[in-house]
């Protein structure tokens, strides 16, 4: 069957190899199968409804090459995603390619993300398992039946070996490369039921820890991330943006930014003043020589975040507003009405910078007639990337080249639609008619960054007479963060913010009426996905609040979650996992233990926290952490305990010592003397579980940070009878709570 | 001009003397493998050596490199075989990848200075440079494996 399909002209140096068999994948397995330059003329044609398109090419060479749609950001998925494939269809590891898609693609897209090319949520290799099996599987299929044909022999008396189909009976082998070669496109695509499929727990690759392909160059220097980048008679710019976001500038002196020795061009861009020279550090010390008086108009200029966080408190517990439910569970109204208990509490939590190791930056080169341009950029979102590009330029995204590159870091920043660093490069690239490329200095990092937003939070529960938890209310007072992120995105989730709410619908208890809502408040600064998005707040109310409860009702914390866990056994495993892992039963001397259980999506994940507290100086000082999660089939079991490893120093920094403060509208911090983040010697001593279990594979990359909060919080209670209800923990916040 | 050795090759640099001689040594010898994180010696992902110890390359002044030897994470070994390096692949250690030029050059000095450290002087001498993914544990158990296989 020979579909036709639109491809990207840019497409075409994929297919143009040594000849072989292309596969086209959809989104429930293969599509169809054809040589490469049948695939290059169907290249040419015009399309038909293909849904998704994984390209997966098999070389005569016996080379395979498999398209990544994702983007690779330490999380290992550009080798564990190919992996599935080769898995699936017995490809010699060894032989195997892997390319990363550059082009915006709905078809390669990810069906959680409008079908964009877009890595976050912890969400790829979820989107993408089980087409891929499928996919491979046929694949395997249609090589043996081929070679079955080749030799006039059953295809029950085939067998595979890697990238081999092997008789043998009559010891005959063909290599996929050689079926390739004469593979005909099929008639009907071989059908694959489930069953077929390799088990979980037999897999040649998957679950053995294949070295991730990645590695080797962070090793030596030639991983190449978005500040590398060298474009021949490239040049560079610093921009001097506006201290608050939306203000212009009134009046420019550059006399002296145009007097350092390189500086070349001195010009606006939308919201500050651009210093282009031939050398980077020519563009700095122009940026830093320009006299600057800023329009100092901009309703930001208001924000503040202590006046700000209690208007958030106000709004939280205005019972009158109500906002979009984001969980909704039976009906709340009565339980509480009739209850015999209602239990408040209010959590607030500042907002929180991603202070990733490359700042921004970019590298762009517009067309003269400025309608196109080829753009280099780290960035979690190829398709963002590019739409952004194209909206800004007003063009379309077919004119944009994009250079996705290795990311220094991700976490979430990297995924706004509207990419101010790229925008820098496009708008300077325009006007001056050279490639050029911007770095952001850690300052203008800090200072302009996109934050986790601040975040108010009222906790309610209500108890019916014998003491069962009967009503969950928990009202999450934030701006409309997707909104800012992608408006687009935002318009198509019927007021749905994933961003703020995550992790406000604690899917594990079994509590019959429940109401989590968004109440929405003015946006304050720039806001965007932080790592675990909004579970590190909302899990940090939501656990905390579970123990003030379990306190209210004089229960364990572990046991008063092991009951409301009572019919979900894979959340009763990681609490008893983590509880095992900690000896959570043995008394303490001088340090408490904190218990949270926080999912993130459909990833289960406990942790404990191990802490002491100096009653002097408030300080909080964590010395052991312990994390349990279950992601389902472990795709590569110690990758993912090196994920949550990760994830949970990143919760700790942040619970203990990580804030943005505004003031005026202004960013009080600058770089990394203060805004700390933990460094190896504040390492407490770790210990995570990763439990494979026989369930879809879901992500590892953020769980770990989802419990950390709330273990700590309710470890400090522990340790000493003060409830911290703001995040983060800081040493005068534990003060005034030992105090009251 | 800035005269100095880079990797065992003479360079001779049109820099102002002032420059970074992080800036020198990615974009004028396009050199990429130091990485800029900070500017104010914060983070130590721009860890080179001078002379063979450990320096922040954003806190040096060209000028400062006159007629010395500058190595860089490339010239820590020509096809990455250094102990470190292959320790580093073994454990798996890099995420993101960032910071890690400077982490192996911060080890790699440590290394040479004291060929057997404990954990704690592992985590000392290494705790100049941050990781914002976390990946100090591996960071710790490379270092250790490149000792023991040295």
């Amino acid at each position: 069957m020979k579909t036709p399909a639109t491809v990207r002209a840019n497409r075409r140096q994929f297919l143009q190899g040594v000849g072989g068999l292309t596969l086209v994948i959809g989104s429930s397995g293969l599509i169809t199968a054809c040589s490469t330059e049948e695939a290059e003329q169907i290249a040419q044609s015009e399309g038909t409804d293909l849904t998704a398109n994984i390209w997966v090419t098999i070389g005569t060479d016996d080379v395979v090459t498999i398209q990544y749609p994702g983007t690779e950001m330490g999380q290992g998925t550009s080798t564990s995603l190919p992996l599935v494939l080769a898995d699936e269809l017995d490809a010699d590891w060894d032989k195997v390619n892997v390319e990363t898609v550059t082009v915006h693609d709905e078809r390669y897209g990810n069906p959680f993300f409008q079908n964009m090319l877009y890595t976050a949520g912890s969400l790829t290799v979820q989107a993408y398992f089980d087409r891929i099996r499928i996919a491979g599987a046929q694949a395997r299929r249609l090589l043996i039946e081929s070679a079955a044909d080749r030799w006039g022999v059953p295809v029950s008396e085939l067998e595979t070996e890697p990238s081999v189909v092997v008789h043998p009976v009559s010891d005959r082998r063909l290599s996929y490369g050689e079926i390739a070669s004469f593979t005909e496109a099929p008639k009907a695509l071989p059908e694959i039921e489930v069953e077929e499929l390799k088990p979980f727990g037999q897999h040649r690759y998957l679950g053995s820890d294949i070295p991730r392909r990645d590695v080797p160059s962070k090793t030596d220097g030639s991983a190449e991330f978005g500040i590398d980048v060298q474009v021949p008679g490239m040049v560079y710019a610093s921009v001097l943006r506006a201290p608050v976001e939306g203000e212009e500038p009134i009046e420019v002196d550059d006399t002296a930014a145009r007097a350092v020795a390189g500086v070349t061009d001195v010009l606006q861009v939308p919201d500050g003043m651009a210093v282009v020279a031939e050398t980077y550090e020519a563009s700095k010390w122009g940026k830093e020589a320009l006299q600057v008086t800023w329009s100092e108009n901009s309703p930001f200029r208001q924000a503040n975040l202590e006046t700000d966080l209690a208007e958030s408190v106000r709004r939280a517990e205005d019972m009158s507003l109500s906002g979009t439910a984001w969980r909704s569970t039976g009906d709340i109204a009565e339980p509480f009405a009739d209850a015999a208990e209602v239990i408040e509490a209010t959590y607030q939590s500042d907002p929180a910078y991603h202070a990733q190791m490359e700042p921004m930056n970019a590298t762009a080169h517009v067309t003269e007639d400025g309608m196109a341009a080829e753009l280099w950029v780290s960035t979690q979102t190829q398709s963002l990337s590019i739409l952004g590009a194209s909206e800004f330029l007003e063009t379309t995204p077919d004119k944009i080249t994009l250079h996705p590159m290795q990311i220094g870091g991700g976490y979430g920043r990297r995924t706004l639609r509207r990419q101010k660093y790229a925008e820098d490069a496009l708008y300077i690239s325009r006007e001056i008619g050279l490639p050029v490329k911007v770095i952001w200095t850690r300052e203008d990092d800090v200072k302009t960054g996109a934050f986790r937003n601040a975040a108010a939070q009222l906790m309610r529960a209500a108890f019916d007479e014998d003491g069962t938890l009967i009503g969950w209310h928990h009202r999450v007072a934030a701006p409309q963060v997707l909104e800012y992120m992608n408006a687009p995105r935002w318009e198509a989730s019927a007021g749905r913010d994933v961003i703020a709410m995550l992790g406000s619908e604690s899917s594990r208890y079994d509590i019959p009426n429940f109401l989590a809502e968004h109440i929405i408040t003015e946006r304050r600064s720039r806001v965007c996905a932080w790592r675990g998005v909004a579970t590190s707040y909302t899990k940090f109310a939501a656990e905390s609040f579970i123990d003030e409860l379990a306190l209210a009702k004089n229960t364990d914390p572990l046991q008063f979650r092991r009951d409301l866990c009572h019919n979900n056994p894979r959340a009763l495993n990681v609490l008893d996992n983590v509880a095992e892992m900690a000896d959570w039963s043995r008394p303490r001397e001088g340090t408490a233990l904190g218990l949270s259980l926080a999912g993130y999506s459909s990833t289960f994940g406990a942790g404990i926290a191990e802490v002491s507290v100096d009653r002097i100086s408030g300080v909080v000082t964590v010395h052991g952490f312990w994390l349990a999660a279950d992601a389902g089939y472990l795709l590569q079991p110690s990758n993912s305990e090196a994920q949550l490893e990760g994830n949970v120093i990143f919760g700790i920094s942040n619970a203990l010592k990580e804030r943005i403060n505004i003031q005026g509208g202004m960013v009080q911090q600058s770089n990394y003397y203060d805004y700390q983040v933990m460094r190896m010697n504040e390492m407490p001593n770790i210990e995570v579980r990763a439990i494979s279990t026989d369930n879809p594979p879901t992500g590892m990359g953020e769980i770990g940070l989802a419990s950390v909060g709330g273990a700590i919080a309710n470890a400090v209670y522990a340790a000493t009878g003060a409830r911290v209800r703001h995040l983060p923990l800081l040493p005068e916040r534990v003060l005034a709570a030992l105090a009251s | 001009m800035a005269n100095f050795i880079v990797n065992g090759q003479a360079v001779d640099v049109d820099a102002d003397p002032k420059t970074p001689l992080l800036w020198v040594i990615r974009e004028h010898l396009k050199i990429t493998g130091t990485k800029f994180g900070c500017g104010v010696g914060q983070c130590g992902a721009c860890t080179v050596h001078i002379d063979g110890a450990a320096t922040y390359a954003c806190l040096t002044p060209v000028a400062a490199v006159e007629g010395r030897e500058v190595t860089t994470i490339e010239g820590l070994s020509p096809d990455g075989t250094h102990p470190l390096q292959e320790a580093w692949v073994a454990e798996q250690t890099p995420q993101c990848g960032y910071c890690q030029s400077g982490q192996i050059m911060r080890a790699a000095d440590l290394l040479a200075n004291n060929p057997n450290p404990s954990r704690e002087e592992i985590v000392a001498h290494m705790s100049t440079n941050i990781c914002r993914c976390g990946t100090y544990n591996r960071i710790i158990s490379a270092i250790q494996r490149a000792v023991r296989e040295a």
